[in-house]
């Protein structure tokens, strides 16, 4: 086994690498900064990696400390592979605290879609929300079917975590409202699970229309992953599988704490 | 430690103000009669012209203050060159390198800024000029400590040049800034590239149409005529006379000869280098930066190769002086 071994590392050593060097320019280098931050095929520089890991250590702490954010279920987040976190969506904060659940070392490929309209309206607000959220523009008014598509390409890639929420906007009053079913489409006859999380308190600490948030306790509850390969990606599939999430998350939200 | 600049020669800033301030007014008024007299607008060119508004006010910005300004400013541009660079290349895909570039190009800025530990004078040249050996053993040893070997010759390749070319080179521009009078120096070099750059477009476009067109290199880059390396040689001759409220008295005629051969051969060659970068690249635009120019790189190229030539012609015939 062990000679095996040798004989082939011994063949990948002495293989030579192709004749002449292969580059491979940024997808988009020549685009207007703006363009190339709303892109989905955008990818952290240097500059960027090391921001973005600043700032996820702060957010961390602050989150820690002045929201006494705690994570349940954590172990429920798949190890290795792409898949979708979908949770109910309150407040700015959703993103931020789905993003301090992931492990540091994956948050490069922790992809949250945010609404192009807002997110992405001007050049700060999309420097800030790619550099820092990682944010992808997601077209929720005209063109959905091709942002799900880019989502598609996205968790093609091995190793992505899509963050999405399906309802599509903020909830005003703190009820959760109708998942939509671009998330069955994303899903229906897919590989990778989605992973339903509730994110509780969120809607009290900042909400909607409020400037900064107030020191309101967070709590993330992760779910178990859920598997749709067998499902139809035909549209009746697609509103099953929101509405079967739809319930899971429902369901994580009425699970009393540290039951 | 000198913050402020060694001299201040604010009338030169002002000279070179006026003196760009009347130059764009006047394309500008030209840009206008197209316009409005002949009424054949130029779109694209009229963006190019309000490019050079915004490159002319960042640049007396950033020289006018002082030294540290200059530094600031420079590093910034050997900052914003590299990450064009990078993302041509790919070599922005690997952080590590990147990462250890990007380190080059601040130790290149904090070697322009501090002062010699020992002679006490504004910039530590010594720091500053060994720096390319330590930079290449920094990166050479990227790939050994994190165990990789595929493919790593070509990035530490690129990183290599990458640091040298848009950060040790250009940085150059940053140290002048320690010089006596550096603000003369600065604003020549500046205005003396642009103007070259200039005049071998207006020189190609317009002799080749008398003489002929005589493609200068067909191979890296078609739009280069024999009649417009000519026309920027003969324009980069005559500047430093032109000029010369800009040089202490020790710059006579051998330097400014000298000069004028510098910036007319070698800002062609590295606006060619460039060229022949992104040939091999196969790409157009190194970015979309400056509206109108292309990348920041693609309006730079000449200056990044003429600097450090220019900075030791003055260090040779006046010395950086403090």
């Amino acid at each position: 086994m062990n000679r095996d071994k040798a004989r082939k590392r011994d063949q990948k050593m002495t293989t030579p690498s192709p004749k002449s060097w292969k580059y491979r320019p940024y997808p988009g280098y020549d685009l207007p900064l703006q363009e190339r931050l709303s892109s989905f095929q955008r990818r952290p520089e240097f500059l960027v990696f090391v921001l973005r890991i600043l700032s996820a250590i702060v957010l961390r702490f602050w989150l820690r400390f002045y929201h006494r954010f705690r994570v349940e279920g954590r172990e429920n987040l798949p190890r290795k592979g792409s898949f979708i976190l979908v949770a109910n969506h309150a407040s700015h904060l959703d993103v931020l605290c789905l993003l301090s659940a992931m492990p540091l070392r994956r948050l490069h490929q922790t992809y949250p879609a945010g609404a192009a309209d807002y997110f992405f309206s001007s050049l700060p607000r999309s420097l800030a929300a790619a550099t820092f959220a990682n944010a992808l523009p997601f077209d929720r008014k005209k063109d959905s079917a091709a942002s799900l598509e880019a989502c598609q390409q996205v968790l093609a890639k091995p190793g992505s975590v899509l963050a999405l929420f399906p309802e599509g906007t903020r909830a005003p009053d703190g009820k959760m409202g109708r998942f939509r079913s671009g998330i069955g489409r994303l899903a229906a006859g897919q590989e990778f699970p989605v992973v339903p999380c509730y994110l509780e308190g969120a809607g009290r600490a900042w909400p909607k229309g409020r400037r900064l948030p107030l020191p309101g306790r967070l709590l993330l509850r992760i779910g178990q992953p859920q598997h749709f390969k067998g499902t139809p990606p035909s549209r009746q599939g697609a509103r099953d599988i929101a509405g079967d999430l739809q319930g899971a998350v429902a369901d994580l939200a009425e699970t009393r704490m540290g039951k | 430690m000198t913050f402020l600049p060694t001299e201040l020669t604010h009338h030169i800033v002002i000279q070179y103000l006026a003196i760009a301030g009347a130059l764009l007014l006047v394309a500008g008024l030209a840009l206008a009669i197209c316009r409005w007299v002949l009424r054949r607008p130029l779109p694209g060119v009229e963006q190019t012209y309000r490019s050079w508004w915004i490159m002319l006010a960042l640049a007396m910005v950033f020289v006018a203050p002082g030294r540290t300004t200059v530094i600031v400013g420079v590093t910034l541009l050997s900052l914003a060159c590299f990450g064009e660079f990078a993302r041509a290349t790919g070599l922005y895909r690997d952080w590590w390198l990147s990462g250890g570039v990007w380190l080059g190009i601040l130790v290149v800025a904090v070697s322009s800024w501090v002062s010699d530990p020992r002679l006490g004078t504004p910039g530590w040249y010594g720091l500053f000029s060994v720096l390319p050996a330590y930079a290449t053993a920094f990166l050479l040893a990227i790939p050994v400590l994190r165990g990789k070997s595929r493919g790593q010759l070509q990035r530490v390749c690129l990183s290599i040049v990458g640091f040298l070319y848009f950060g040790w080179m250009l940085g150059h521009l940053g140290f002048l800034a320690n010089a006596e009078g550096a603000q003369g120096y600065l604003l020549f070099l500046l205005m003396a590239v642009v103007l070259t750059d200039v005049a071998g477009f207006t020189c190609g476009k317009l002799l080749s149409r008398v003489f002929g067109r005589r493609p200068l290199a067909p191979e890296i880059s078609p739009n280069k005529t024999w009649a417009g390396f000519l026309g920027a040689l003969a324009v980069a001759l005559t500047l430093p006379w032109l000029l010369s409220f800009s040089f202490p008295p020790c710059f006579g005629t051998g330097p400014k000869i000298l000069l004028g051969l510098i910036v007319g051969l070698g800002g062609q060659l590295g606006d060619l280098t460039i060229s022949f970068i992104k040939r091999d690249l196969g790409i157009k635009d190194m970015g979309s930066a400056i509206p109108g120019h292309g990348g920041i790189l693609d309006r730079c190229d000449s200056l990044v190769y003429v600097t450090p030539l220019f900075f030791h012609l003055v260090r040779w015939y006046c010395g950086l002086g403090g």
